[in-house]
């Protein structure tokens, strides 16, 4: 994939990620902290974690094509360094404690549903793609076949 | 044949007549072969050696041509050519013919693609009628968009 689709596609999966981030901490927050009152600067949050969350995509990318092993294992390593990372930001060093267990493990799993439903989300966008290519395949190949009698 | 360029002569004939190409030339190198492979293409047919033994294949039997580690192979259903063409050639004389660059390193018949498929990666898959999947990369999508859709 060239770098300018890279981005694009990346750009993409930014906004699927701001909008689960969002939904996400509604869950979370009203499981964990209901009573929790926020100001204006809560609206960054998504927007800031939808960036963090995007610093490992660069794990995916490759000029040339990558094979499904590849594929597969750089998933993992970007799912990991994704973790890693957010827990790290959402955290930070002093409040990973033991007493934090539930919140943090919910945090993580929260941040592993996200990434399955970008990857989700994203492959229903590309079956849609596909269904309008497979049918714009068939007009085509009809087309040609009545040019060729003709 | 010399490194001197070769003379052209065209000549009109009557209609009765068939129409030939004939190349008077020295010794028959890679010029003259790519030559002979380039009318042969105009004419429906690839030239592809398997075992070094050649063979006529008409361009409605290829399903797919491939280019690895700087060779060339046509695919048909059941068999699979080698040519010594290069791709970016093959890829510009099949245009008219149903063929498609779909990635970096093949070109594809689209009257033998069955359906489209997603795959990994945000890429797409071709699948052909004889069951065979080839990835269609992301960069070649508008192309195809628009060659399907009649506005290439």
């Amino acid at each position: 994939m060239k770098l300018k689709e890279f981005i694009k596609s990346t750009l993409a999966s930014y906004f699927i990620i701001v909008t689960l981030v969002n939904v996400a901490t509604l869950v979370l927050g009203s499981i964990f902290r209901p009573e929790q009152r926020f100001g204006y600067e809560a609206f960054l949050a998504p927007l800031l974690y939808g960036a963090l969350g995007l610093i490992p995509v660069f794990i995916m990318y490759s000029p040339k094509e990558l094979t499904i092993k590849q594929i597969v294992i750089r998933k993992i390593v970007q799912l990991i360094a994704l973790e890693f990372i957010l827990v790290l930001a959402g955290f930070g060093r002093e409040n990973l404690k033991a007493e934090n267990l539930a919140l943090i493990a919910s945090f993580a799993l929260s941040v592993l549903i996200i990434y399955v439903l970008v990857h989700v989300i994203s492959w229903v966008l590309n079956l849609e793609m596909a269904r309008q290519l497979t049918m714009d395949l068939q007009s085509y190949q009809s087309r040609e076949l009545r040019r060729e009698k003709d | 044949m010399n490194e001197q360029t070769m003379e052209i002569k065209l000549r009109r004939i009557e209609p009765e007549e068939r129409e030939r190409v004939e190349i008077y030339c020295h010794e028959v190198n890679d010029t003259v072969r790519e030559i002979a492979a380039f009318v042969k293409s105009r004419q429906g047919q690839l030239s592809g050696l398997i075992e070094g033994r050649q063979y006529e294949i008409p361009i409605t039997d290829v399903f797919f041509i491939e280019s690895v580690d700087n060779r060339t192979f046509i695919y048909t259903a059941k068999q699979t050519f080698e040519t010594k063409r290069k791709l970016y050639e093959l890829e510009t004389d099949l245009k008219e013919k149903s063929f498609l660059r779909i990635s970096k390193a093949s070109v594809v018949n689209l009257m033998k693609i069955k359906s489209i498929k997603p795959a990994l990666n945000g890429r797409l898959r071709a699948v052909l009628s004889n069951g065979e999947e080839i990835i269609i990369s992301r960069k070649y999508v508008p192309d195809l968009k628009n060659t399907l859709r009649g506005e290439a």
